[in-house]
């Protein structure tokens, strides 16, 4: 067993690593890294992950309900540190995972991967309270500046594959699901057909629940299986927070100094601090950083880089995921009882792989209002203005799952409230 | 460094006898205050000193920050600074149409031009003074910026008709701020009222968010920020107040002694701030035999059925209202669950002060300037300009 095995072993105990072994492991990461590009490219299968926050128990649950890794080949789009209480287990086992198997991990940078978040959010005080100093937090801190801020997954598959194993096989099979809902034992929730049909003929209900704004995934609505920009080939966008008006290509995502602070403003400020909106174009975002970007920039910027879904993090979503403008993009959130309070569950985003050779989708050539479709295949925006969808993105299996059983060994005692507080 | 404050500096130098530093340093290590040395020579270096932006407010000479050592260093150093180092003008400001409203007492720096107004609530149990100190540090940010600080009722020099009982509902208060408003607009003969940010200090926080839930102040509001306070964790402090409360001193010898105490308890971190602010929080009451003669103007026992409903439906309120949103904080761990899920989802701006103790906008002046400036700035409306909307550059027939 090598030393990283040993030290993958105990973390995964949640025991701390010794700070040497910190700095060799973040030294080996830092070599990985800074051969990474700003966008990572990934190829299906991938399982996509959204905020840990430091919440150790809940992470191995993850990888019980996800499968193990290298197994299951993991996206982890940021925000590993700050409020739980294991932040630094939680990223240390992430980081040596990576380090251990470069191509079955990715990495990307949250905006609680940051100096001066983390010194006010919990990170800082968690490494002061375990090593005795700070050099692991500033070993951590040097990580950060070369975590790729965005990934895109190719190859990804528009259904799911036909099932193997006995359990599922006894379950009709549609290769026109979309969306399937799992629960933490693989148990399908709920499925949502791609509708061939035009829009509106659907009944059926988000799988959130929610209204139709956000764009019931499967409802007649998202009927573009026709093949607008829906294909195989279209990519996925992982990215934190969102998008930024300084970054219209993903190409220009690629052109950023990365290996600095996060800034506190600019395109790569926004990248790790955006949210999508139900506004018109770009608003002011009131956490103070980023902007806020309504369905129109989404699907823009989906269509001009051949995108078929941006997947993203930083909003806490109480049913673990979210997607809206049509299923354009979808928010994943993956620590469950968020701050062990907020009593919310949490989801990762199962993209299986393209089965190849049955591209029922033809490719967009990027042309608006050229896509080679079926019926009601139109221009992006044509059809957002018609208020019909547009995208039928890869088949998404999100297994939703709830926070692990805690034990209260390390957390530490509740401060005593505030003497004067009126 | 001008040549006045060189030629100040050199005086005060000289002046100095070399033990008095000993004996100062002494008594800061004795009593855990914050000695007064060091922050004045750092004041006399740094350019967001008050140093280099009194006269602007102020000539020198009234300066008591800036007094020539006279008697014991240590009398000096806890003399009280007048309110007109900080503020342009008092103000008394009365509803006429209502015999019964209070005669508010108010501090105002003007704003110029097109500058936006701060409009300040303070706490239970202080006063405006409270945000004198921090409203002079965003002046030196944001010249422009007009600062309006009041007395709520209850509390400081503001008064109510004779014969009426206190009324501290937060529907009252929130009036009582409303009203100040309007009549300082009044007062000054304002065309319209200015962009106004409201910023609420603990219960003021709860007075200045019902005040934006209410929509009253229409477009003119910007933002408001709250500062430490937080419905879950305010309530679950209320149960512990009066234990509090009974181990204050009930008076104080001086005033001097006050701005003692508050320094040494840390209740206030900075000693600028504690002699602004402290002064207003006593009256004298002199009793025969008393050898504490200076009290607490406010009885806040007096004010506990009141509490709360201070603070019940705080965090739905605050994340309800229009405008921007600022949340300042001593520690995360003041966050209720309410307001956990809503800041991770993004409804507002979260700033946290672990160094900072209940009174951040005194305990660390500079930095809560520095986040208020820079949250006006962000909300500006004269000066924001978003990126084109998509349609609209498709209506005109761009490529997007």
């Amino acid at each position: 067993m090598s030393d990283l095995d040993k030290a993958i072993a105990q973390l995964r105990a949640c025991r701390p690593i010794p700070e040497a072994q910190v700095r060799e492991v973040c030294h080996k990461a830092r070599e990985l890294l800074i051969e990474e590009g700003n966008v990572v490219t990934v190829t299906a299968p991938v399982t996509i992950c959204g905020d840990i926050h430091g919440q150790f128990h809940d992470l191995m649950e993850l990888f019980r309900v996800g499968g193990d890794p290298p197994d299951t080949n993991y996206l982890f789009m940021g925000d590993f540190v700050d409020r739980g209480f294991y932040s630094l287990e939680s990223f240390l086992l992430l980081l040596c995972l990576k380090v251990r198997y470069p191509d079955r991990m990715t990495l990307i940078r949250g905006n609680h991967e940051s100096r001066q978040i983390t010194t006010v959010y919990g990170f800082y005080d968690e490494c002061l309270r375990k090593y005795g100093s700070a050099n692991v937090w500033r070993y951590c801190c040097d990580i950060f500046d070369y975590l790729a801020l965005g990934a895109i997954v190719l190859g990804a598959a528009n259904s799911f594959p036909q099932p193997t194993d006995s359990t599922r096989s006894e379950e009709y099979y549609d290769p026109d699901i979309e969306i399937e809902v799992c629960d933490a034992d693989g148990n399908v929730m709920s499925r949502f057909r791609r509708d061939n049909g035009t829009s509106g003929d659907s009944e059926q209900k988000s799988p959130n629940g929610t209204a139709a704004k956000t764009g019931p995934p499967g409802s007649g609505a998202s009927g573009s299986s026709g093949g607008t920009v829906g294909n195989p080939t279209g990519a996925v966008l992982c990215v934190h927070g969102g998008l930024s008006p300084l970054i219209d290509t993903v190409d220009k995502i690629r052109l950023l100094d990365r290996k600095q602070e996060v800034p506190h403003e600019g395109a790569m400020c926004d990248l790790l601090w955006s949210d999508p909106d139900d506004i018109d174009g770009w608003g002011l975002s009131p956490r103070g950083a980023g902007f806020l970007f309504g369905a129109d920039i989404v699907k823009v910027f989906n269509h001009r880089n051949d995108l078929s879904l941006i997947a993203r993090a930083h909003q806490l979503v109480m049913e673990g995921f979210k997607e809206m403008f049509d299923a354009s993009i979808v928010t994943v959130w993956s620590a469950p009882n968020y701050c062990y309070r907020c009593g919310n569950v949490a989801a990762v985003l199962e993209l299986s792989e393209d089965a190849g050779g049955e591209g029922i989708f033809a490719r967009s050539n990027g042309e608006v209002g050229r896509s080679d479709g079926g019926p009601g295949a139109r221009g992006v925006l044509m059809d957002a203005e018609n208020g019909a969808l547009v995208k039928g993105g890869p088949a998404r299996r999100y297994r939703v799952f709830q926070a692990a059983p805690q034990d209260s060994r390390g957390m530490p005692a509740k401060k005593p409230v505030a003497d004067y507080f009126l | 460094m001008s040549d006045l404050q060189k030629a100040w500096a050199k005086n005060r130098l000289s002046a100095m006898p070399l033990e008095t530093f000993d004996e100062r340093e002494e008594e800061g290590e004795e009593t855990g205050t914050v000695s007064e040395l060091p922050e004045h020579v750092d004041d006399d270096s740094s350019s967001a000193s008050s140093a280099s932006s009194t006269g602007t407010v102020i000539p020198s000479p009234s300066q008591n920050l800036f007094a020539r050592p006279q008697g014991i260093p240590r009398g000096r150093t806890l003399q009280p600074i007048p309110w007109i180092t900080y503020f342009e003008r008092e103000l008394f400001l009365r509803d006429e149409d209502s015999p019964t409203s209070p005669t508010i007492h108010a501090y105002l720096t003007s704003p110029v031009d097109k500058g936006p107004l701060f409009v300040m609530h303070h706490g239970g149990g202080a006063s405006g003074l409270s945000f004198a100190v921090v409203g002079d540090e965003i002046r030196k940010r944001l010249p422009a910026a007009g600062i309006l600080s009041l007395d709520a009722r209850g509390h400081g020099s503001t008064t109510i008709p004779e014969g009426e009982d206190l009324d501290w509902r937060l529907e009252t208060l929130a009036a009582d701020l409303l009203s100040a408003i309007v009549a300082t607009e009044k007062e000054m003969k304002w065309a319209q009222l200015p962009s106004i940010i409201l910023v609420g200090h603990s219960m003021g926080g709860a007075v200045v968010t019902e005040l934006a839930k209410s929509g009253k102040l229409g477009n003119a509001l910007l933002g408001y920020a709250v500062l430490d306070v937080v419905e879950g964790s305010a309530i679950d402090a209320l149960q512990h107040m009066q234990t509090y409360l009974s181990t204050r001193p009930t008076g104080f010898p001086s005033v001097e002694s006050g701005i003692e105490w508050h320094t040494r308890s840390r209740t206030i971190r900075s000693s600028i701030s504690a002699r602004t602010s402290v002064p207003s929080l006593l009256r004298f009451d002199e009793q025969p035999g008393d050898a504490r003669p200076w009290k607490w103007r406010t009885d806040l026992g007096a004010t506990q059925p009141y509490w709360e409903n201070w603070f019940v439906g705080l965090s739905k309120k605050f994340l309800e209202a229009r405008g921007a949103k600022l949340l300042m904080l001593a520690g995360t761990d003041r966050l209720d669950t309410e307001l956990t899920i809503g800041q991770m989802q993004g409804k507002y701006a979260l700033q946290v002060f672990p160094e900072a103790g209940h009174f951040i906008h005194e305990d660390m002046p500079e930095k809560t300037a520095v986040s208020l400036v820079d949250f006006h700035r962000r909300n500006d409306r004269s000066a924001m300009v978003l990126p084109p909307k998509v349609s609209d550059l498709l209506r005109q027939g761009k490529r997007v």
